[in-house]
């Protein structure tokens, strides 16, 4: 694993010095005869960094409503729901991707905090070659990894999504290759990983944080994903995901080698049937921490964690229809989705209990291509609790 | 030891199925693939996760960060990207 890890991280260090060798191209200046003899230069020159903000402004209200209990309703638990992205291209290699999400504090005068998603920088090494580093959500399946709520289509968030890789910090390689008429998308990784936590009470044992900005032990995470557009129009996309953290538990701690293995399967297809546009989508995502069975209280029996297999494993899969080739203006700006989605748990875990199922219909309407406005409906149940409704509306701006 | 097997099984499998996509299609790329404009590749690529932006949204350099954004983040082929930037820039 660690001589893996080190002929990855050896073939990056390696890429990036050779690079402006074998190119001519570098963050360095270069004489003026070079410059006039390679008429792809990226050295930087005044005003040639573009430069865009985007993002994406929220804004929902939500009636919950438990079987059996009054139902209410609120403005949003983040009223704010603010999402910035500063996109800098910096020269025709070099590009640094931010993401700042700026999130409203619930209590009276709270103010507002902003947190960092993601601060990717790429370099472009040769054609279908791409090293980046940093703070990345790596791409995972299909729902995680680009721009969730762009291409979320159903308002709500699906319950089986969000096991398995999530932020990472690290280092990585990734690319587009044209292979005849289908296409690949490759992404390979090493990163901090995911850290065991281990808490007194034992409420969250065996679960795993992602977003660590510093790692707890000397193990690194490898990841990667393939994606494979088997059709010439790039319509339909199937692709698998996988992530391994050889140990996740703290330094110097009896959990230090306890290991992580995530994988994910997705599908995404779209066709336009004319005048109907159909768009299916659908993902299974699976997660083991290995060698977790039983940690206690030691100072308080009854707060014993029963023994358990800790894997979680979701899907969700979803169809939409659109009438995207109707003379009415009005029914082509209408998207009517279903979706389907299930979250099983370790049963025996504080955390954990039965499978919980959620179907949710959203209905969209795109006052531009950019500004949907959402009603969706989600019913969520699990054996042995109460059914639990929600009804959504919600309101978006990206820009 | 166990785990060992894993990872190796895996880039194993990763590695044949990337080989056996290059063999059953070849690495040359189709006159009709190659030839396909960038208002095509525009309405492909971009439909295939979210509605296609319109031309007119951005400047020509705001352009260029949001398709290099997407073809890193879509993980777009260099000549998609860059035939998309231009005919989104040709609309300006």
């Amino acid at each position: 694993m660690k001589m893996n890890i080190h002929i990855v991280a050896g073939v990056l260090a390696g890429g990036l010095l050779l690079n402006p060798l074998v190119s001519t191209s570098s963050f360095g200046q270069t004489t003026d005869s070079t410059a006039a003899e390679q008429p792809f230069v990226n050295q930087p020159q005044g005003g040639a960094e573009k430069f865009l903000l985007a993002g994406e402004v929220s804004t929902l209200w939500q009636s919950n409503q438990i079987h059996g209990l009054p139902s209410t309703n609120s403005f949003g638990a983040d009223p704010l729901g603010l999402m910035l992205m500063p996109l800098v291209k910096i020269t025709d290699r070099l590009f640094l991707d931010v993401q700042v999400a700026v999130t409203a504090n619930p209590a009276p005068g709270g103010g507002a905090s902003a947190s960092l998603n993601e601060a990717i920088i790429y370099y472009k090494l040769v054609s279908g070659v791409n090293v980046f580093a940093g703070n990345f959500q790596p791409r995972w399946g299909l729902y995680e990894g680009i721009l969730d709520d762009f291409t979320n289509r159903y308002c709500s968030t699906p319950v089986g999504m969000g096991i398995g890789a999530a932020t990472e910090s690290g280092v990585g390689i990734q690319g587009g290759l044209q292979t005849g008429y289908s296409k690949l998308s490759y992404q390979l990784y090493i990163a901090n990983g995911p850290q065991l936590i281990v808490d007194s009470t034992g409420a969250q044992n065996g679960q795993l944080n992602y977003g660590n900005y510093t790692d707890n032990n000397k193990s690194k995470a490898i990841g990667g994903s393939l994606g494979f557009l088997p059709f010439s129009n790039s319509n339909l996309e199937i692709g698998v995901s996988g992530q391994y953290t050889p140990k996740t538990g703290d330094a110097g701690t009896a959990f230090e080698n306890i290991s992580s293995t995530s994988y994910a399967v997705h599908l995404n297809y779209y066709h336009v049937f004319n005048p109907l546009m159909v768009r299916l989508q659908g993902q299974y995502e699976y997660t083991q921490t290995q060698g977790f069975d039983l940690y206690t209280n030691s100072s308080d029996t009854a707060l014993l964690v029963p023994k358990f297999t800790n894997q979680l494993s979701g899907w969700y899969g979803g169809i939409t229809f659109r009438l995207s080739g109707s003379e009415s203006m009005f029914l082509s700006n209408l998207e009517l989705g279903g979706r389907l989605s299930n979250l099983t748990m370790p049963k025996d875990a504080l955390w954990g209990g039965n499978p919980i199922n959620q179907t949710t219909i959203c209905l969209t309407y795109w006052f531009t291509w950019k500004t949907p406005l959402n009603i969706a409906y989600d019913i969520y149940t699990q054996s042995g609790s109460p059914t639990q409704t929600a009804l959504t509306v919600r309101g978006m701006w990206f820009f | 030891m166990k785990n060992r097997i894993g990872i190796k099984t895996t880039l194993i499998a990763i590695t044949i199925a990337i080989a056996s996509t290059l063999t059953i299609n070849g690495c040359k790329v189709p006159e009709g693939i190659a030839s396909k404009s960038g208002a095509q590749l525009w309405g492909e690529n971009c439909n295939r996760c979210h509605n296609a932006p319109d031309p007119h949204t951005f400047s020509d350099d705001q352009w260029d960060a949001a398709v290099e954004h997407m073809h890193q983040k879509a993980i777009l082929t260099d000549v998609e990207t860059k035939k998309i930037v231009e005919f989104l820039k040709s609309a300006n």
